[in-house]
């Protein structure tokens, strides 16, 4: 009600040009044979300021102290979870940073953090339970062609608050293209062995009866 | 009047770029020391950066250059023989109907100007607005970069040699559509028409495959993830016949085609020779006229196209990025 209210009276000073009414949380999952990252990336629009700052400003004096960006920060970490092989997998803060208010202020200021499991297995799911009633959501799986990660089919929920995909890691790093990685060299070696014989071939036809090899 | 003035003016009195295959590039250096040779000492020390100054390469944005500054020099301060030299650089590199689009993206900002109203403090919007830089000496031998952009435009040109590398950029439009002197201007009308002309052109079964149930709220590898790249999704091309494939490569032209026709037909050859591992993903409705999100992706490419939700009709303001995870700034020349 506090949210839907503060909603309201934010839409009706909002402007034109950037994002505005919406609070983007974007998420990138970095899959390694060592673990797994989430990079998360929140962005308020202008008119979502002022409901963010409730929930972050704790003591409302328009200021963003280091105890409250842990204390958010900590939160955001309890509302996404993150489950390997169907067992829920403890994520350790890497890193956070904060704009400033007044960046927020403009629609610029993007609260940066990033998460991380040393869990490895074969099925992922993801989820982002923060503030849904003012957020839109991106996952995504990050391709990573050093590592031979192969994804399967990934599944998501219509608002992509949540993602689950299978995966594995091939012998050899051949990245998301890895049908055209194997099949151009394959193809390659062929026509060249396909070439070489034929050469043979012919120059076997007109090699004198008295030439030897060697 | 203004604009017309702005539009014709640029795009007729000469400027509209020669395309002799072996001679372009000593074309663009030509352009780019004429433009250097036209500013004073002030300015060219403000326009020139480092080839290897990786901060300024990654500073560009989709928004107004009052929210996030950019390094070079502003259009609206140069004189107007400084500025008709920036242009003609700037047409060189690109092919005409890449200079008309971007002079398109320019002129609609200056719409979204005049439409915004008096909101108070200095614009946010037009075609005063628009930064050039230049990282390296402009040479045909040497690796160098032009960077042209402001709000909803950033063109990453780097040079190595003959070769263009139009990767990373970002072309947007707001408004989408507009009119100046009675014609309609839409800068990304065809890359939101041939979109949709291709999922329609596909059966049920690739359709299927390619739109995602989800939906997608803007650029997943918009400014500032440079570097990144996501696992592909939708249909691959090779379950395409070769007619949509046409149609695909076509599409991706919109972007491609935008630097000059000798760079863009080595960049169109890359893309076709991978068209079977490379994947074509829709969110949203099929039919034209309503706002609708599509990424192409490719071993050396990713395209994506998202109207924003901001402003009111998300038809009316569209972000794309246009990338090769391969090769932006020519990383794969130049090793930074």
């Amino acid at each position: 009600m506090v949210l839907s209210t503060l909603l309201a009276l934010s839409l009706a000073a909002v402007a034109d040009a950037h994002r505005l009414d919406e609070y983007l949380q974007a998420t990138l999952i970095g899959v390694t044979p060592g673990g797994i990252e989430l990079e998360i990336q929140l962005t308020p629009g202008v008119a979502m300021l002022p409901v963010l700052m409730t929930v972050i400003d704790q003591d409302r004096d328009g200021r963003i102290s280091p105890e409250e960006e842990r204390t958010y920060v900590e939160r955001v970490a309890r509302d996404v979870e993150l489950r390997v092989d169907g067992v829920q997998a403890p994520l350790a803060l890497l890193e956070s940073s904060f704009p400033t208010v007044e960046s927020m202020r403009e629609g610029l200021g993007t609260i940066r953090m990033k998460l991380r499991t040393a869990r490895t297995g074969h099925e992922l799911r993801f989820e982002n339970r923060h503030l849904p009633q003012i957020s839109v959501y991106l996952v995504n799986c990050l391709a990573a062609p050093s590592d031979g990660l192969v994804v399967s089919r990934q599944q998501r929920d219509e608002a992509q608050r949540s993602i689950a995909f299978e995966y594995s890691f091939a012998t050899i790093a051949l990245g998301p293209f890895w049908p055209a990685a194997i099949g151009i060299p394959l193809l390659a070696r062929l026509a060249l062995l396909i070439y070489r014989a034929k050469r043979d071939k012919r120059s076997s036809r007109v090699r004198p009866p008295n030439a030897v090899t060697g | 009047m203004v604009r017309t003035t702005f539009l014709l003016g640029v795009l007729c009195c000469g400027l509209a770029p020669a395309q002799n295959s072996l001679s372009v590039a000593s074309k663009i250096v030509a352009s780019a020391n004429g433009f250097l040779s036209s500013l004073d000492d002030g300015q060219r020390s403000k326009v020139l950066f480092e080839f290897n100054d990786a901060a300024q390469r990654m500073k560009w944005s989709n928004l107004p250059t009052t929210m996030v500054p950019r390094a070079g020099l502003k259009m609206g301060d140069l004189s107007a023989p400084q500025r008709k030299a920036a242009m003609e650089l700037l047409a060189s590199m690109l092919s005409t109907r890449g200079y008309e689009k971007v002079l398109a993206i320019v002129e609609g900002d200056e719409v979204l100007k005049g439409s915004s109203g008096g909101r108070g403090g200095p614009p946010m919007f037009g075609h005063d607005l628009y930064y050039i830089s230049i990282l390296g000496k402009p040479s045909v031998n040497d690796p160098w970069m032009l960077q042209f952009g402001g709000h909803h435009l950033a063109l990453n040109i780097t040079m190595v040699g003959r070769d263009g590398i139009l990767t990373p950029s970002h072309t947007a439009a707001q408004p989408a559509k507009y009119t100046v002197d009675g014609k309609t201007v839409r800068p990304l009308g065809a890359e939101n028409d041939k979109a949709f002309a291709l999922i329609n052109a596909l059966d049920e079964g690739q359709r299927k495959q390619a739109i995602l149930n989800y939906k997608v709220a803007d650029l997943v590898l918009g400014p500032g993830k440079d570097g990144k790249t996501i696992q592909p999704e939708g249909i691959k091309c090779s379950a395409m016949n070769a007619s949509q494939q046409a149609m695909l490569l076509d599409l991706v032209g919109e972007w491609a085609g935008i630097i000059n026709e000798q760079a863009a037909v080595a960049r169109m050859a890359e893309i076709k020779s991978n068209v079977s591992a490379t994947w074509f993903a829709w969110s949203g409705p099929t039919t034209n006229g309503t706002p609708a999100y599509y990424r192409i992706q490719g071993p050396t490419l990713v395209i994506e196209y998202a109207p924003q939700p901001l402003g009111g009709d998300p038809t009316m303001h569209i972000h794309t990025i246009y990338r090769d995870p391969t090769n932006d700034y020519g990383k794969k020349s130049v090793g930074h």
